[in-house]
């Protein structure tokens, strides 16, 4: 059987060299169809090879509907992502890449206050653009930057407008978040992405701030299809003679999948009866609405199924 | 009633529908786009469309299926989700590919009719999965329950246009 397709297929279209060690690429469909949408500051995985999956903003905006673009900075330190993508992907290349996750819920009305450091001013970028497009002008961009920034280019009416204040921190300080946001105290958004230092010093100037007044920019973890709601528990597979901890935040089936179990789930929501498989031991806690209490003995929807107890055994 | 009598007496059809909106879409997870007009190919699908027998790229194309060439939503189903959930679902977004009015859908599994120039048979209920809300954010999955759409195969193909009348045989 064929595997089930679990990402958007993108081809690279563009491969910038922006200096200071960052790249911009342009993902596009090979047949230039649109692409699955997003909101501004919105965030894809990029899947660059088997075990090698990176996150990075969409830096256009949503009405750019059939592009996306993401820059990269090469991190001398880093864990390979971004060394992948400087050295290895080049135009025409296929890449694999996730649905866009998050975004930032932009102030309509008041002031939008943006803090960035280096190349975490990509989702701002984003929301600029979203915001310049609208006509709307209600946002400040602070964006300290070593040496010259990259990709003004992206925001240039926004920069000539005197809406980004720029800081070069090899010769200037770095900027006063506190001041910064406390003058936007009683009204607006406030939102950053940077490094530790900057998201530490931002989180503490808006600590008092209520939850949707202020976005702190770090890549969320996809949504599960389904959260699990107990204790963790053993799973066995007796007719594999695996084992494996099923936990709240993998769930029965991300457990199943993460063993190379090639569960044929359909719905995913407990009404098709695709997944259904046997269990054998155990306190099954049944969410789905397809199975009979009869077959419920005997049968689990692991879709939506959990275990009450401390173990469970599945006839797989 | 003599044969003659039967002959002549008018055919009363229980219900007549129009295709209000045609979709389709090359590859999984892609946006569905609208066209004023399709083609469909007998015993394969649509043509562009990610379930086309023998170049499948879909969602679910890791499990054939040999219904599932076409697929049906209801316009009553958009109006009752937002009347009854205050869900704006577009036709575009429920990823069926042909939008109708007027055709009970959920009466013709196992039957074949008349789309336009076409003929299809339907094959079994569409099924609603979380995949639709992962792409459209939208909470859809428990309210379009029985009431998700129909898959059919083609048996006659043609060219299927907007506007074009959906009749019983």
């Amino acid at each position: 059987m064929a595997k089930a397709i679990k990402t958007v297929s993108t081809v690279v279209s563009k491969v910038e060299d922006l200096g200071n060690d960052t790249k911009r690429f342009t993902l596009v469909d090979q047949d230039d169809w649109e692409l699955p949408p997003f909101r501004p500051g919105a965030h894809i995985d990029v899947h660059l090879e088997p075990g090698l999956v990176r996150t990075y903003s969409l830096c256009n905006e949503p009405d750019d509907g059939r592009r996306y673009v993401i820059a990269v900075k090469r991190e001398r330190e880093g864990r390979g992502g971004s060394a992948f993508l400087h050295d290895r992907v080049q135009v025409g290349q296929p890449v694999s890449v996730s649905l866009p996750r998050g975004g930032i819920a932009l102030d309509p009305e008041g002031t939008n206050v943006f803090v960035a450091g280096g190349i975490g001013v990509t989702p701002f970028i984003s929301a600029i653009r979203h915001l310049d497009r609208r006509g709307l002008t209600n946002y400040v961009l602070h964006w300290a930057s070593r040496g010259q920034p990259v990709l003004p280019d992206m925001i240039a009416p926004a920069i000539k407008a005197g809406r980004v204040r720029l800081y070069d921190t090899t010769e200037e300080s770095k900027p006063i978040i506190a001041g910064i946001v406390g003058e936007f105290g009683g009204s607006g958004l406030a939102a950053c992405c940077g490094p530790d230092p900057m998201l530490q010093a931002f989180e503490q100037a808006v600590a008092t701030w209520p939850d949707d007044r202020k976005h702190i920019e770090m890549f969320t973890p996809p949504k599960l299809a389904a959260k699990s709601d107990v204790p963790p528990y053993e799973l066995y597979l007796s007719a594999s003679n695996k084992h494996a901890v099923v936990t709240p935040d993998m769930g029965l089936l991300g457990t199943l999948e993460s063993m190379g179990v090639d569960v044929p789930v359909s719905c995913g929501g407990g009404i098709c009866g695709a997944c259904r498989v046997r269990w054998t031991e155990g306190l099954p806690i049944h969410r789905d609405r397809v199975l009979s209490p009869t077959e419920r003995q005997s049968e689990l929807i692991v879709c939506v199924g959990d275990c009450a107890g401390p173990r469970l055994v599945l006839d797989l | 009633m003599d044969a003659q009598a039967i002959e002549k007496k008018p055919v009363v059809t229980s219900w007549q529908g129009v295709v209000r909106f045609l979709h389709k879409t090359p590859r999984a997870f892609l946006p569905m786009r609208t066209f004023p007009e399709i083609e469909l190919i007998a015993s394969r699908g649509i043509d562009g469309d990610r379930y086309l027998i023998g170049q499948e790229t879909g969602f679910y194309s890791h499990k054939p299926e040999e219904g599932r060439q076409i697929t049906l939503f209801e316009m009553e189903t958009l109006e009752a989700l937002k009347r009854d959930h205050g869900i704006d679902m577009l036709p575009e977004e429920h990823r069926r590919n042909v939008t109708v009015e007027g055709v009970p859908l959920n009466h013709l599994v196992g039957r074949r009719f008349r789309l336009g120039e076409t003929i299809v048979e339907a094959t079994r209920l569409s099924t609603p999965c979380r995949h639709i809300e992962e792409i459209l954010g939208k909470p859809v999955f428990d309210p379009m329950i029985n009431r998700s759409g129909l898959n059919c195969k083609i048996i006659v193909g043609g060219t299927l246009r907007v506007g074009d009348t959906v009749r019983p045989i």
